[in-house]
């Protein structure tokens, strides 16, 4: 199925002034609408001012940019229509951080899209919670380290409820918990249909991710579509400032040492085990949809028939319900479980039950891997 | 024992009375001749913790030692630490002075007072060490954020010191540039100076560190080696950190028999390689070029008959001398890694490094042979 464009730029040239070189220069690129796409660069590529220009704050000297098919009118009703669908998360909190008390930041998004009293205090509340941040609802942001203000960030970008979500930079500076947490939130707005795009230097990272990663090299767009293809050519790998993920390298090296075809390419660790793990015969893996009412008492339910088996949790209302509990795998839990599967171990997986589609989605995944999951859903 | 170089002792620090405290009587060493890592959570105190340890701030309780001795927060005593200790902070903003890229660089040196030769050469080489001699003259308002975080540490390198603080020196910086910051931080270990820092990449720190700390809700919980700390995971989750990818995969893979536990595999290409179906496969040769910075390297690579051959680059003599040979690298970051990867998949390569980097250079092809994985020559020149 082809899915339609719902950012497109056209040959877009900007520079910040006139007597200032361009940043990019006939400038070409479509974002699926939908899609879960990562944007590569060396500092300086231009990644930062392209998501400027998306958003109507930098206006193209030359070419023009599309939004849902039609040019963005830059023109004060134009922006705010553009901006209401459109969220960015920008690199340096501070930059976006406005208002003296963590509430009032998130608030202040939603407020200005005219949005009913009540509305506006349940997004913020969701949206503080979604990134761990309830108890300093009330705290200065002044008091907050870096990590935290980035989060305050994240929470205001989400209680817009945008369309598209452009995130630059967001796990920069987080610890590796709250990274994960991060992924996990723009893997949920993936499922519910908004557009993720992401750029990031960590590359490990986004490999998991992504469907699409667009490479900027020289104001230009040097590369679009499957990542792996890109990383085939080194010598374009270091000219664009970048090198390619651990998983990748160690499928290239252990496929050559071992007379493998490198095809096809994990992406992560339990498609990695299940490739060079010579363990054909699956561990179980008990997959318990849940939601935050109800995941403790599913918790006791499965575990009191399943004793010893590690639990993983997935999305942060099951985490935040079974914050209590005996859980082994609290952060990036989907893969834990299936490289326990791949090995051949039992193990519980209590997740959202929105993120349903990417469980099932890494099973089908790891059939080509030849791992068929002996997988059962508890509901 | 080694010597220590900064301590806190019950260290208590905060903010503000309403916040509490953000360090909550803390007992910390850091060895002096260590690369060590400190990592935790956001808002465990990493930060607050270095500023504590360079006298930025005094503690409400407790006491700062440097070198053993109680810090008594004398001016002349501060400076003296300071000189001896440079620190360079997570944001590049809070520590840049002066409009242009040169007098930035240059602050510290003239500040001791160094004669104007030697403050030029100590700017000059530290941009270069940095890779932005190209912007000596430009203004710091015209620089990206990676850039900007690329002068400071230059204006830290350019003081010289002792011992180096870097909190999260690699943050925003993208995957080269990140090894380059990483390489300058074993550049710097190798010539005896004490490197500590703090990062949130569990992997980049894992292959880095000698010694770890850990840091959680303003208190030490570990202070010793990576392993012992990554072994227990509950700690691991409690510190709000994960398992780094090289150790956790080298986990699954023993309980799956296909590799022992030990030895614990630092990089992809030790990773990669205990997973080697037979051990007698042929490797390609090593050839490590070291190197002084005047060296003419095209004439040593014709004596030796290594040209054509994929050749990296590591260390600041063998980058000045890749500069004034005018020498083109395929592997310009991450050498050592990406030679001995190179050597893994049968063909050679050509390590031209800095004669003190040469145990780190050549550590991973010393892992492959040491633990009997296969045999990897190792050409000296």
């Amino acid at each position: 199925m082809k899915t339609a464009a719902i950012f497109e730029l056209q040959d877009v040239s900007f520079a910040h002034n006139v007597n200032m070189p361009t940043v990019l220069e006939n400038f070409n690129l479509k974002i699926e609408e939908g899609s879960r796409t990562a944007i590569l660069g060396a500092n300086g590529a231009g990644k930062t001012t392209m998501f400027y220009t998306l958003t109507g704050v930098n206006k193209p000297q030359q070419g023009q940019v599309l939004y849902k098919g039609e040019p963005v009118e830059y023109t004060k009703e134009g922006l705010k229509y553009l901006r209401a669908d459109a969220a960015v998360v920008l690199q340096n909190p501070d930059e976006q951080v406005f208002c003296s008390l963590v509430e009032e930041d998130v608030a202040f998004g939603p407020l200005n899209l005219d949005l009913p009293r009540d509305d506006v205090e349940r997004r913020v509340r969701k949206a503080l919670r979604d990134v761990r941040m309830t108890e300093y609802a009330r705290r200065p942001i002044q008091q907050l380290s870096g990590g935290q203000r980035k989060r305050v960030a994240i929470a205001g970008a989400l209680a817009m409820e945008p369309k598209v979500m452009i995130m630059d930079e967001p796990t920069a500076g987080l610890d590796p918990q709250a990274s994960m947490e991060v992924m996990e939130l723009a893997e949920k707005l993936h499922l519910q249909g908004v557009t993720v795009m992401i750029s990031t230097h960590d590359v490990d990272l986004v490999y998991k991710w992504a469907d699409i990663s667009s490479v900027l090299c020289n104001k230009k767009v040097e590369f679009s579509g499957n990542i792996d293809e890109f990383y085939s050519d080194l010598e374009r790998v270091h000219r664009c400032g970048q090198l390619s993920p651990a998983l990748y390298n160690m499928n290239m090296d252990v496929s050559w040492m071992n007379g493998l075809d490198p095809a096809p390419f994990p992406h992560n660790r339990c498609e990695f085990i299940a490739k060079f793990g010579k363990n054909r015969a699956s561990g179980r893996l008990i997959c318990v949809p849940a939601c935050e009412e109800d995941a403790c008492q599913k918790y006791d339910d499965v575990t009191k028939d399943l004793p010893g088996v590690s639990v993983g949790v997935y999305g942060s209302d099951s985490r935040f319900a079974l914050r209590g509990k005996d859980v082994e795998f609290k952060f990036d839990a989907m893969d834990e479980c299936y490289t326990c599967a791949a090995s051949g171990q039992d193990s519980i997986l209590i997740y959202d039950s929105i993120y349903e589609e990417t469980i099932k989605g890494q099973a089908e995944k790891l059939k080509g891997f030849g791992m068929d999951v002996d997988m059962e859903v508890v509901r | 024992m080694s010597e220590s170089l900064l301590q806190a002792d019950k260290v208590c620090f905060q903010y503000s009375k309403k916040a509490g405290d953000v360090l909550k009587s803390i007992d910390i060493n850091m060895d002096a001749g260590k690369k060590t890592a400190l990592m935790g959570c956001n808002g465990a105190g990493k930060s607050t913790l270095f500023s504590v340890l360079n006298a930025l701030y005094k503690p409400r309780e407790g006491t700062v030692r440097f070198k053993g001795e109680p810090l008594k927060y004398k001016h002349k005593e501060i400076l003296r630490m300071r000189t001896d200790v440079a620190i360079l902070f997570q944001n590049p903003n809070d520590m840049m002075f002066r409009p242009y890229v040169y007098q930035d660089v240059a602050f510290g040196p003239e500040n001791l007072k160094l004669p104007k030769e030697e403050v030029e050469q100590r700017v000059n080489e530290a941009l270069f060490q940095v890779g932005m001699e190209a912007y000596a003259k430009s203004p710091i308002m015209k620089l990206s954020y990676g850039q900007r975080k690329r002068i400071t540490l230059a204006g830290v390198l350019a003081l010289r010191p002792k011992a180096i603080i870097l909190d999260e020196p690699t943050a925003g910086l993208d995957p080269q540039m990140a090894y380059e910051v990483m390489e300058i931080t074993e550049q710097l270990h190798s010539s005896g100076v004490t490197v500590i820092m703090s990062s949130h990449d569990t992997d980049l720190t894992y292959a880095w560190a000698d010694e770890l700390r850990v840091l959680n809700d303003g208190k030490c919980m570990y202070a010793g080696d990576p392993e012992s700390f990554y072994s227990n995971y509950q700690d691991v989750q409690t510190a709000g950190l994960l398992l780094p990818t090289v150790y956790r995969m080298n986990q699954t893979l023993a309980h799956l028999g296909i590799c022992d536990v030990e030895p614990y595999p630092k990089t992809q290409s030790q990773l990669s390689l205990k997973m080697v179906d037979r051990k007698d496969r042929d490797f390609g040769v090593l050839h490590v070029v070291r190197t002084d910075r005047d060296t003419d390297l095209n004439a040593v690579l014709e004596e030796n008959d290594l040209n054509g051959i994929p050749r990296g680059i590591y260390g600041i003599s063998a980058r000045f001398a890749q500069r004034h040979s005018e020498l083109s690298v395929d592997f310009p970051y991450n050498a050592p890694e990406s030679c001995t990867m190179k050597c893994l998949s049968g063909s050679d390569a050509v390590l031209i490094c800095d004669p003190l980097m040469y145990e780190k250079a050549v550590s991973s092809a010393n892992f492959i042979n040491g633990y009997g994985y296969g045999k990897m020559r190792i050409d000296v020149i």
